[in-house]
């Protein structure tokens, strides 16, 4: 069942000429993790925030077409029922602490506080959403004593607690170190596998390859590419367009020119592009994807 | 860069244990008699607000506010009262061309001792009132919750402007800003420190908006609190004997003047 | 111009040792770029190379200059810095005010402000953006001011931070091809990086740091190789690197060049 459908939608900010989004059709099923590729400016973070429910809510301008998220729909919901059903976390984690707050355990409670959680049903979920994304120890520090990485890990936190169907990810680890970026992307696994919908904008096409159960291409407000991360990846569509795509695909698209990658498909992954260059050149590529 | 960038002080005491409403109604008492009582009590008051400092046992933390921040900003208001108000006959000393007044410097150390009163008053508030305590009480107490959360977070990012501040003065001098040397050069520094600040203030607003939002602050549901902040019979002693004393000092006000 | 670090130390105001030892000597014209897990001290050690911060102990001399004798804005006339996020230095009108600001504050003569800011204009593709307010550019295109504000000061050093963080592809190359100018005219470069591939593909000598000591110096491939040790600062190897390893090649490997050539040469020989 799709718990994401978006039909025919195109968006334009307010005093703005051209649409950030053009009849844009997204369907997502329930559980499913979706990765959206694409350049600055391509509209990723429009596709992320109309998900949300903040275009056009929140960003007025003007929205056609349909917007259904979780059973809601965007022309009859309100903003506040939208953010019990989806989850946003963007890119500073700097910017997503509240400010009200002096420790990280009140911190990921605000959310409950203002939706109007019991105290100790409040203390249960704020005590497991910690223990999740690992960050437990972290209760009585300051959120604005910790790095980037936990920062973002505490935003990250502060909306799984709110314990939302769809889970949104506008580039959450473009401000953090290899480190901190390798923490946030375990914790979106973690919730990918216990089955929570996950749609990821991000430019680090290796973690995608790796996670992400489809990727969705998006070029200057429109969906040029949609498929698994293999068949979007390796497109030669994404070249032309000049998007960021794995060292692995394009060291091999180079070595089949050389007659030195004999598999019919590029790899996406260390693990792919382990295996195809392993292969003699001289073996035959079609046995060996038969055997696969 | 200290590790928790906020001005409570985590501790117990007498002070820390009052109800936010008790502290900030104490706030109001003394800066309401300060300015308007008559006779003058603000240097008395000024006293009185020192010794809260030491109840809420937050002496040390205070005395960093007060060298840093309170007394240069007071010195310099009297230094500038006192020599340069017009008036005034019985001479002290003279300052270069300008005389310095006994009647001057009095109303230099009363108008010192008011804003003392306020600004440290204010101090032991934010230096012994949880962020989060405060807010919740206000909230429940029928503030709106978006003004009392402009008023918290307004407090709690003070310290980070000030860090904003800092890397932008370092980003521009390293363009070759001159922020050192003459007066004028000093002056002329401002734009390009200011710009950035007031920019990034921009941005940062509308994404904590979106963060704020994102987890239901505006929601319609009643909210509720992560903490109880009690209410005691104290408290309740405590605000009443300061609205009093405050509608006292207005009454003196009113009939000796 | 040379740059020359000796036994460097620094400790915050709060007591974070943040150098301890650090000696370091990088050659005119050499591009050198600086890795290591967040708080290992990369941004602390740049922000001594203009006088932004003091040694502790130690010294740190650019050309002849002692960084303790000459302030952040006299020092700005040999090390350009570019800091890491664009919004903390744009204040002006127009992009092109906001380039002249550097070369201006140099006091460099009008005609040669006016030249280094077209050219500067021209390296980051700016040209057609000049009277754009840099407020109603997008984030990557401020980046791209920030970076041509400082290349404008024509510095013989020039310093970026995390220049990639959060840039498309599109963006990083355009990042790369102006290291690749500057690298044309003799200039010093020493970039702190997260990303590695980057590092691998743009770089000949990688410095990495760990709690506020050099760890490793030395060519990109030796020390992209050195997969157990980078592992200690929390880095990964780029990834041709990596796979190079994984299919047992015996070189280390940092560019597809060099991986391809490498490939070549194990099935033909």
């Amino acid at each position: 069942m799709a718990i994401v459908n978006l039909h025919n939608v195109t968006y334009k900010y307010p005093l703005t000429e051209t649409p950030a989004l053009q009849n844009v059709n997204l369907r997502v099923k329930e559980g499913e993790f979706v990765a959206i590729i694409g350049r600055n400016g391509a509209g990723k973070s429009t596709l992320c925030y109309t998900l949300a429910g903040f275009v056009p809510h929140f960003f007025k301008g003007e929205l056609t077409g349909s917007v259904e998220v979780a059973g809601m729909d965007a022309s009859k919901s309100h903003l506040h029922e939208w953010v019990l059903n989806v989850g946003l976390v963007f890119q500073n984690p700097f910017n997503q602490i509240s400010g009200a707050k002096y420790t990280v355990f009140e911190e990921i409670a605000f959310g409950l506080e203002n939706i109007g959680v019991p105290r100790d049903e409040m203390k249960v979920r704020v005590e497991e959403a910690m223990r999740l994304t690992g960050i437990s120890d972290l209760a009585d520090r300051s959120p604005y004593s910790l790095s980037g990485g936990q920062q973002q890990r505490v935003a990250l936190t502060s909306i799984l607690v709110m314990q939302p169907k769809v889970l949104v990810l506008d580039e959450p680890t473009s401000q953090l170190d290899p480190i901190g970026a390798r923490e946030v992307f375990g914790v979106i696994r973690t919730m990918a596998e216990q089955g929570m919908t996950v749609v990821l904008a991000e430019h680090k096409v290796e973690w995608i390859a790796r996670f992400a159960d489809r990727v969705v291409a998006l070029h200057e407000g429109k969906i040029i590419l949609d498929g698994t991360p293999r068949e979007v990846l390796t497109s030669d569509l994404l070249l032309d367009k000049g998007f960021g795509i794995s060292r692995y695909t394009s060291a091999a698209r180079k070595a089949r020119e050389l007659g030195l990658w004999r598999q019919e498909q590029l790899p996406v992954t260390l693990e792919e592009a382990a295996e195809g260059f392993a292969l003699t050149p001289n073996a035959s590529p079609k046995r060996r994807c038969e055997s696969k | 860069m200290s590790l928790n960038r906020s001005f409570f002080v985590p501790i117990d005491s007498p002070l820390h244990r009052l109800n936010p409403l008790t502290k900030l109604t104490f706030v109001f008492a003394m800066i309401i008699s300060a300015f308007l009582s008559v006779p003058d009590m603000a240097p008395a008051l000024a006293v009185l607000v020192l010794l809260t400092g030491f109840i809420g046992k937050v002496q040390r933390q205070y005395r960093t506010v007060l060298l840093k921040l309170i007394l240069p900003a007071i010195l310099f208001m009297f230094v500038m009262q006192s020599v340069f108000l017009p008036g005034g006959e019985t001479i002290l000393i003279q300052v270069g061309r300008f005389d310095v007044a006994r009647e001057n410097v009095r109303a230099a150390f009363l108008t010192v001792s008011r804003v003392f009163v306020m600004v440290s008053s204010f101090a032991i508030l934010l230096l012994t009132t949880h962020p989060s305590k405060l807010m919740a009480d206000l909230t429940r107490r029928g503030l709106p919750p978006q003004l009392a959360y402009v008023i918290i977070s307004t407090l709690q990012i003070l310290p980070q402007m000030q860090a904003k501040a800092q890397t932008i003065l370092s980003a521009q001098r390293s363009r070759g800003l001159d922020t050192e040397s003459t007066f004028l050069k000093r002056v002329r520094a401002i734009v390009p420190l200011v710009g950035p600040l007031v920019f990034g203030s921009l941005v940062e607003v509308e994404e904590r908006a979106i963060a704020i939002e994102a987890r239901g602050f505006t929601s319609p549901r009643a909210k509720t609190f992560l903490y109880e902040v009690p209410d005691t019979r104290a408290d309740r002693l405590i605000r009443w004997t300061l609205v009093i004393f405050t509608l006292l000092s207005l009454a003196a006000r009113i009939w000796l003047s | 111009m040379r740059i020359e670090i000796k036994d460097l130390h620094f400790t915050y105001p709060s007591g974070v040792q943040a150098l301890r030892g650090i000696s370091l000597t990088i050659e005119s014209g050499e591009q050198v770029a600086i890795i290591g897990q967040n708080g290992a001290g990369k941004t602390t050690l740049a922000r001594h190379l203009n006088g932004l911060l003091q040694p502790t102990s130690g010294e740190v001399r650019i050309g002849y200059w002692d960084t303790r004798r000459y302030s952040t804005a006299k020092l700005a006339a040999r090390v350009g810095y570019v800091f890491q996020n664009p919004d903390e230095q744009l204040f002006s009108r127009d992009v092109h005010m906001e380039v002249a600001f550097g070369p201006k504050n140099l006091g460099y003569p009008k005609e040669r402000v006016e030249a280094l800011v077209s050219e500067a204009l021209e390296m980051t593709d700016l040209l057609q953006k000049r009277e754009t307010n840099p407020y109603d550019l997008s984030p990557t295109w401020r980046k791209m001011v920030a970076i041509a504000s400082v290349i404008a000061m024509d510095t013989p050093i020039v310093i970026f931070d995390e220049p990639t963080t959060g840039q498309d592809a599109a963006t990083i190359e355009r990042i790369a091809n102006v290291i690749r100018v500057l690298r044309e005219r003799g200039k010093t470069i020493l970039t702190i990086t997260h990303d590695m591939d980057f590092c691998a593909e743009n770089f000949e000598r990688v410095i990495v740091m760990s709690q506020g000591q050099v760890l490793l110096d030395g060519k990109a491939n030796d020390v992209l190789g050195q997969e157990e040790i980078l592992a200690t600062t929390y880095v990964e190897p780029p990834q041709l690197t990596r796979l190079g390893k994984r299919l047992g090649f015996k070189e280390t490997v940092r560019n597809e060049e060099e991986f391809l050539t490498a490939l070549q040469k194990r099935w033909r020989i």
